[in-house]
Parts: structure tokens; sequence; C-alpha cells
């Protein structure tokens, strides 16, 4: 640590730069991460935050609500069947709301229309209003990012292309599905908004697109085993599922990995040279008695305070720029992964330095010695 | 026990090719402690060849290195690092302090390699400082200094762990006269006063005269020079 900041205080301006250049990486790698991760709510929120562990979908769906139709009188062959604690069906259709106000230029926008069972465990939590009642089919509980588009408790939403309206009655938190707001509403009224083209339901009855399942011990293999024409899946491999979300999220992770490589050759060459510069410095200490290892744990103290402090700064300058983003932007910062980001890239610094260390091992001490003749 | 350092029929092989180059030839010597010994001779005689194996930096080929009765000839890498560290002093060529570190931080680097600084440490820098007139400078970069100057603190600095063995490669190259000569002198009073064994290897014969024994060395073959005047410049 002695060599390393000496050497620091003494070079600044050449420490400064490099620092530099780290800071932009690890400001970019967390801000990549916190696109990545409002992407990644933003297309599937809801089924991130649904309280269920398994999903049954069916066969040859690959896991999509879009492809899926089954009918919701399996929910009670379902529930006979060992560890399902509970099912409740689901379906999804993508539409677009205008907000009931006698003005023919009200703007639009889009929704994902989510049938459930009122009071069943997928309905979630209310943070104003109230929630669904199975008894009045036209009651929806709408994501309060609605709010911003001007949508409030008791207004009515018309649905475009549908003789249907529907009135707010309570605010969800985090329900996003395919990007947009996710609006709850019966699954009886789904079904109608859904299956409104006759012969679309296939000619099932009470079609649903997929029916969640609770029961931590579920084994999935078995329930497609016992319903033909099934697969169940983890919701895990459910959000996998959702259209563009692998892909979305592939990109930002093809993006982070790209970082990553590029931090780890940036430390590596720029400590690399720097230790090739002073090889002959290095080569006077080992001379007057310096070993390998007090030589390189210079080096490495060097790349881990410098990684630090820019690592540091990175996640200052990613919170101050997660307080000027525009509300609307997709962004969202988990401690998890930021302290996660921080390891890997500290980490990678750390491995990369070990090529200079190497150069270090290798200095011969007799580079001290005679350099008059040479 | 023999004090300070013997070399015993020291030989240093190189392969080039197919010839074998002799570089040092059953080389000799024994500097008791309180001796300064000087080797001069032609470039590629094989002066730094054999400073290198004096110092420990270099294995020899044939014959034995013996530092305070320990024979250093065969260690392994490690424990030679450590010879250097503890047993020997070297004063190299005016470029070679580090350039980060002030006066006082170049004598207590020696000590960390060593290990921890105690403040015992810092006073024995600071009266060394002090004895080779520096301790004006001590907080001052190299950059700072002037050619004599840094090798005051290169004295300084090979003293630090207080070594029985100081070896010094060519110090007074790039001085000019007056500044060799305050140099050279004060190697050769720490030499006496410290009791250390001291082996200068320069082109300089200007300097000799400070020495006890001078020694030619020839095509790897070092020999007793008999005709010096022995400290006529006083």
């Amino acid at each position: 640590m002695f060599l390393a900041l000496k050497e620091m205080r003494h070079s600044r301006t050449r420490f400064v730069m490099i620092g530099i250049i780290l800071v932009l990486v690890s400001w970019l790698v967390f801000i990549l991460s916190g696109l990545g991760n409002g992407l990644a709510d933003l297309a599937a929120s809801t089924f991130k935050n649904m309280n269920a562990d398994y999903v049954v979908y069916q066969k040859g769906s690959k896991a999509s609500m879009s492809k899926s139709l089954l009918s919701g009188g399996l929910k009670a062959e379902l529930l006979t069947m060992p560890d399902v604690e509970a099912a409740s069906p689901m379906g999804i259709i993508m539409g677009s709301a205008v907000r009931e106000s006698g003005d023919p230029e009200e703007n639009k926008v889009d929704i994902a229309l989510v049938g459930i069972e009122p009071g069943s465990f997928l309905e979630p939590a209310v943070t104003e209003g109230t929630g669904l009642d199975a008894g009045e089919p036209n009651l929806a509980i709408v994501n309060e990012t609605m709010k911003d588009e001007g949508f409030e408790l008791g207004d009515t939403i018309v649905l475009d292309g549908a003789p249907a309206s529907l009135t707010i009655v309570g605010f969800v938190k985090n329900q996003t599905y395919n990007h947009v707001p996710s609006v709850f509403i019966p699954i009886e009224t789904w079904r109608q908004l859904a299956f409104a083209a006759p012969g679309s339901d296939k000619g099932l009855k009470d079609p649903v697109n997929a029916i969640m399942l609770q029961g931590k011990n579920i084994d999935p293999d078995a329930v497609s085993q016992r319903l033909p024409g099934t697969e169940t899946v983890t919701r895990g491999q459910a959000i996998q599922g959702i259209a563009g979300y692998k892909e979305e999220t592939g990109t930002i992770f093809m993006m982070l990995g790209f970082l990553f490589v590029i931090s780890a050759f940036i430390v590596g060459v720029f400590f690399y040279v720097f230790t090739m510069q002073k090889s002959n410095q290095f080569g006077i200490m080992k001379a007057i008695g310096a070993k390998n290892g007090f030589l390189g744990k210079a080096v490495i103290s060097q790349v881990f305070v410098l990684s630090l402090i820019s690592i540091a700064v990175g996640i200052l300058l990613t919170f101050g720029t997660a307080a000027v983003l525009p509300k609307g932007m997709p962004f969202k910062l988990e401690t998890n992964w930021v302290v996660a980001y921080s390891l890997v890239l500290l980490a990678i610094a750390l491995l990369s330095s070990l090529v200079s260390v190497r150069t270090i091992v290798k200095i011969d001490p007799l580079k001290a010695l005679g350099r008059v003749e040479s | 026990m023999t004090q300070g350092l013997e070399m015993r029929s020291v030989s240093k092989f190189y392969n080039a090719g197919s010839e074998r180059i002799t570089a040092l030839d059953r080389v000799s010597v024994k500097v008791e402690p309180g001796e300064f010994v000087a080797v001069v001779g032609p470039s590629g005689s094989g002066k730094t060849t054999f400073l290198s194996i004096a110092g420990a930096l270099l294995k020899p080929s044939e014959g034995e290195v013996i530092l305070n009765g320990q024979n250093i000839a065969a260690l392994p890498d490690r424990q030679l690092s450590d010879i250097r560290l503890r047993e020997i002093g070297f004063i190299m060529q005016a470029s070679n302090l580090v350039p980060y570190l002030n006066v006082l931080d170049q004598l207590l680097v020696v000590k960390r390699m060593a290990g921890k600084v105690a403040s015992a440490d810092r006073a024995f820098a600071a009266e060394l400082l002090a004895d080779l007139g520096l301790d004006k400078r001590m907080k001052n970069y190299p950059e700072e200094l002037s050619g004599g100057e840094k090798q005051r603190v290169a004295i300084a600095r090979a003293l630090m762990n207080d070594p029985n063995v100081i070896l010094a490669d060519e110090p007074t190259a790039s001085l000019d006269t007056k500044r060799a000569h305050e140099v050279v002198s004060l190697i050769a009073r720490a030499v006496k006063t410290r009791r250390k064994a001291a082996i200068m290897v320069t082109h300089d014969e200007r300097l000799l005269s400070y020495c006890d024994k001078v020694y030619r060395m020839e095509d790897g073959k070092l020999s007793l020079m008999e005709s010096v005047p022995v400290h006529q410049i006083h």
C-alpha cells in the first residue's frame, strides 16, 4: 500500500485519467443494469410480482400467454392434484383505452387487459381504492402509472374496438405487461372481450390463456402428464416466455458483458504498459532486496484503490442520473445488482492486474547493474 | 567465521550459440570489514558479472561466494533476495532512485521490504541522511536533487539495513570531478566508520586513491594491482 499510494499521489495525472475511463465504464454498467431492470419490469412485472409458483400452458405454446389457449375447466382437476395448493386462471390481451371525457380528441393509451378471478391470489393488492368485485363485471383495477396519463379513481375507460367500458375502482403498483400498464378485470369480462369474434375460442369451454398454480413442491412433469395437451413451467420460465423478454434482456446482458471485457482490457493494458515502463525501476528495487510479492502487492493495491474509487464515483453518478431521468423512463436501480456489478468490476480489474504481476515476476534484477557499459 | 565477503575460485560461463564464453575465470578475492576495494577494467572484462555474483544477483557456474560465513552460491532466488535485502547495500548509478518517493522514503522503503517501519528506523534514516549532509533535503523528490545529492541518497539507502557488504556500481558515472571525489570519499568514510566490506566497480581511475586495494579485471581474470599509490591525495 505504501508504494502504491505514494506513486498514485506523485503521478496523479495518469491515474486520474485511467480513473476517469473506469468511472465512465462503471457508470455505463450501472445505467445499463438500471435500464435492463426497468425494461424487464416493464415487460413482465405483472408476472414477476404474481403470487404464483407454476403456470400451466397449452402444449406447444412455449410458455407464451398469447400463444396458449386452455379451458378454464382444468382448474378443478388441477386442484385435485398433489402439492397444488391453489389454482386460478388468467388471460391477457393487449388493447387500447381512452378516458371517457366527452372530448373526441382524448389521448389513447396502450393497456394489457388481464382477466383474473376477483378475490383470487392473482389479484394484486390495491394501493388506493378498492379491489375487484365478482358481482360487478365492469370494474377494473389498473396500474398506477395510468395516473400520469390523467386517469383517476372513478373514471370510466372506453376500450377501443369493443363496446365495453370499465370503471377504475383501484390502483395497483408495479403491474405492467409487455411494456404497458396492466388493467385487471374479472375473467368473464375478459372472455367477452378476448373472444368477441365467433369461433375464436376454438370451441373451448371457459377459455383462458393459462392457469396459475400455487404450491412450492409441484412436479411440473406430473402435471403435464396428467393433463395431456398442457405444459407446466415455473413462473421464472413463464417470464422468459413473454414475447421479446429474452431478446430485450439478452441485448442488455450482451452489452454488459462487452463492458466487463472492455474494462478488463483497459485496466490490464494500462497497468501492463505502465509496468513495462517501470521495469527498470522494478529491477532496481529487486536488486536492493524487494521480493516479487512486495512489488506485486503494490500494483494490485493500486488497481484496487483505483477501481474502488472509480466504481464509487460511478455509483454516485448513476444515482445522480437516476434523479434527473424523465419519469416515464424504464429505469430501476436495484441495490443487489449495483453491489453485484461493482464486485464483478472490481474482481475483473484485480484479475487483469495479474498480467502486470506476472511481468514483474519476470523482471530480472540484473537490469539494475552495469548500465554504463550497455 | 569469515566476516565480510569472500569469493573462492568463482567462474561464470555463458553459452552463446555453440561457443562457451567465460565471463569470470576462477576469481578469488577476500574483502574484510572496513576494507574498501576497487575493481577496474575495460568494458566487457567481466566487472558487472563479478559485481552481480558478489551481490547475489547472479549465481556462479563454479566456486563459492561466502558472505558472513555462509555460502550463497547455490541458494534459491527467494533467499537470495533476502540476502540482498539484509546483507548487501547497493549503490548504483545516479538515476537509480525511485522517482515518486522523497528522500526519507527512499530509505524507509528498504525497511518496508523487510516488514514494518519502526520509529527507531526513522531515527536511523534521519541520522544517516544528516551524516551525509542531506538533513535539509529529506522531503525532496529525486527530480529536485543534484546528481551528487542523488548519489548521497543512494549511499544512505545502501546503509539503511545495516548490511555487511557495500557494492558500488559505477557510483560516479555522470558526476563531475568535484562531486565524484565527494561521493567516493563519503563511501570510503562510511566503510571505515561503519566497518563494512566494500567493493566499487569503476572506470574512474582518479578515485582509486580512496581504496585500500585495487584489482584489475581483464578477460574474466582478476588480479591485484600492486603499484597503486594509496591515500596520496589526502
